[in-house]
């Protein structure tokens, strides 16, 4: 009886051995390829973000590339939280002359889980505004409802939004109680107008505003107090 | 020949794991909002489904009966582990619309329910073709499911559109619409095995009766 218990055991720990050596061989195998195509996927969307509405690039690739390789290892850290929207490690800097570009990262949570957003926003003559955004991941949110968030035109009634909209707090148009305003009325307020693109599916663009929300205080109260203001 | 055919082949409609079986309801309940993802869940599913099929009828012979669910457990999630790294790795983009089912995969009970039912009793080739079979169904009845949820409630296919706005019930993509489906596809399912079973009782007793008039 002993000897059958030791035989079984001895046999269970000789799998979960061979499995166990199994997963970190194809871990240390894919480690650095999963690390590059993250990057690449983190460097594809600051383009997007870094792209004036004529669709070129306010900042050249190179220097993208360079700041994002950068600071891969400070990728994914809290910087920021207010309880509501979260904003994730690092910021990226980038300057234009004397107009400068922040690009952050953060998420709140949507219908299914969190919504994660860039946002790239410009510093320029004192003010501070809301340059371009782009929603990551959207993937636990409902299609046909939410997940039209993934819709670009869609995504342009979140930006530009000025200073004054911004210190205001981004609301969805149904939060704010604004839907009679036309898209490019409702951002000089901080409105975003979803209402009539995304009917019955507030939580999504409202996931995306809170997040908007964190990114723009911690820029604003914390990151932008070392005496740039 | 003609059993290799049926072992692979079962899984669609006499055996289908979703609508005849009744395993795996999570996933198919959780990811058929549309079609592509049902298909994209399923492929996944049965590429996981016939490795740990073909992995388990290999050492079926040197696992000790105590302990076959630890080890067969510990298979399946290395195998999606494995998978799950290898995508992220070198196929990012269908990493990211998938990523969410891959972990799933490991808590799918019809890998598990395989492995114990028909891999660990059967040769290495028949579990391939048990696996394949099975895959194929689950590909099927999930693509099938999510082709009338994304039908009925956005009005489009596979992305590509039918009627447009014209018939839009939002219920159909939200879980009860998952319920209502699936429920009356196994309706469906189970009149057609109904019938089929009826039919052979029918062929039987008008041949017993010929037997029977041909004697006297």
């Amino acid at each position: 009886m002993n000897k059958e218990m030791l035989k079984t055991s001895l046999i269970l720990m000789i799998y979960t051995l061979v499995a166990g050596i199994a997963l970190s061989l194809v871990y240390t195998i894919t480690e650095d390829k999963i690390g590059n195509a993250e990057l690449e996927n983190t460097i594809t969307a600051m383009k997007y973000v870094l792209t004036d509405e004529n669709g070129n690039q306010v900042i050249p690739s190179e220097e993208i590339e360079k700041t994002v390789s950068g600071k891969s290892s400070e990728m994914g850290n809290v910087l920021y939280t207010d309880n509501i929207g979260t904003v994730n490690s690092p910021v990226y800097e980038f300057a234009n002359g004397d107009t400068k570009y922040y690009v952050l990262t953060g998420y709140a949570p949507g219908y299914g889980g969190n919504v994660i957003t860039m946002a790239s926003f410009k510093y320029e003559n004192g003010e501070l505004s809301l340059y371009a955004i782009k929603v990551l991941d959207y993937s636990q949110e409902t299609p046909g409802l939410g997940a039209k968030i993934a819709d670009e035109n869609i995504q342009k009634r979140f930006y530009p939004i000025p200073e004054n909209g911004l210190s205001n707090g981004i609301k969805v148009d149904k939060d704010a109680g604004k839907q009679a305003l036309s898209p490019e009325e409702a951002k000089s307020q901080g409105v975003v107008k979803v209402s009539d693109v995304m009917t019955g599916a507030t939580i999504t663009p409202r996931a995306v505003s809170n997040s908007l929300n964190a990114m723009y205080n911690y820029l604003k109260k914390e990151y932008l107090q070392g005496g740039a203001n | 020949m003609a059993s290799k055919w049926k072992e692979l082949t079962k899984g669609i409609i006499s055996e289908n794991p979703t609508y005849v079986q009744v395993l795996g309801m999570c996933p198919t309940l959780a990811t058929t909002t549309n079609a592509e993802n049902g298909f994209g869940m399923g492929i996944a599913a049965t590429i996981v489904l016939i490795m740990s099929n073909v992995v388990i009828s290999a050492i079926r012979k040197t696992v000790p009966e105590k302990v076959r669910m630890p080890i067969f457990i510990t298979v399946i999630a290395t195998l999606v582990t494995i998978i799950d790294l290898l995508m992220h790795a070198y196929t990012y983009d269908l990493w990211k619309t998938l990523g969410l089912f891959i972990p799933l995969i490991t808590v799918n009970c019809i890998i598990m329910g395989r492995a114990e039912a028909y891999a660990s009793k059967n040769g290495i080739f028949d579990s391939f073709l048990d696996g394949l079979g099975m895959g194929i169904g689950f590909t099927l009845s999930l693509v099938l499911l999510g082709s009338i949820r994304e039908l009925l409630g956005n009005g489009t296919i596979f992305g590509i559109e039918v009627w447009g706005n014209a018939f839009n019930m939002f219920v159909m993509i939200l879980p009860p619409g998952a319920f209502l489906t699936l429920g009356l596809l196994s309706a469906f399912f189970a009149s057609i095995s109904i019938r089929r079973s009826d039919k052979a009782k029918k062929m039987a007793s008008q041949q017993q009766a010929q037997k029977a008039g041909e004697q006297r």
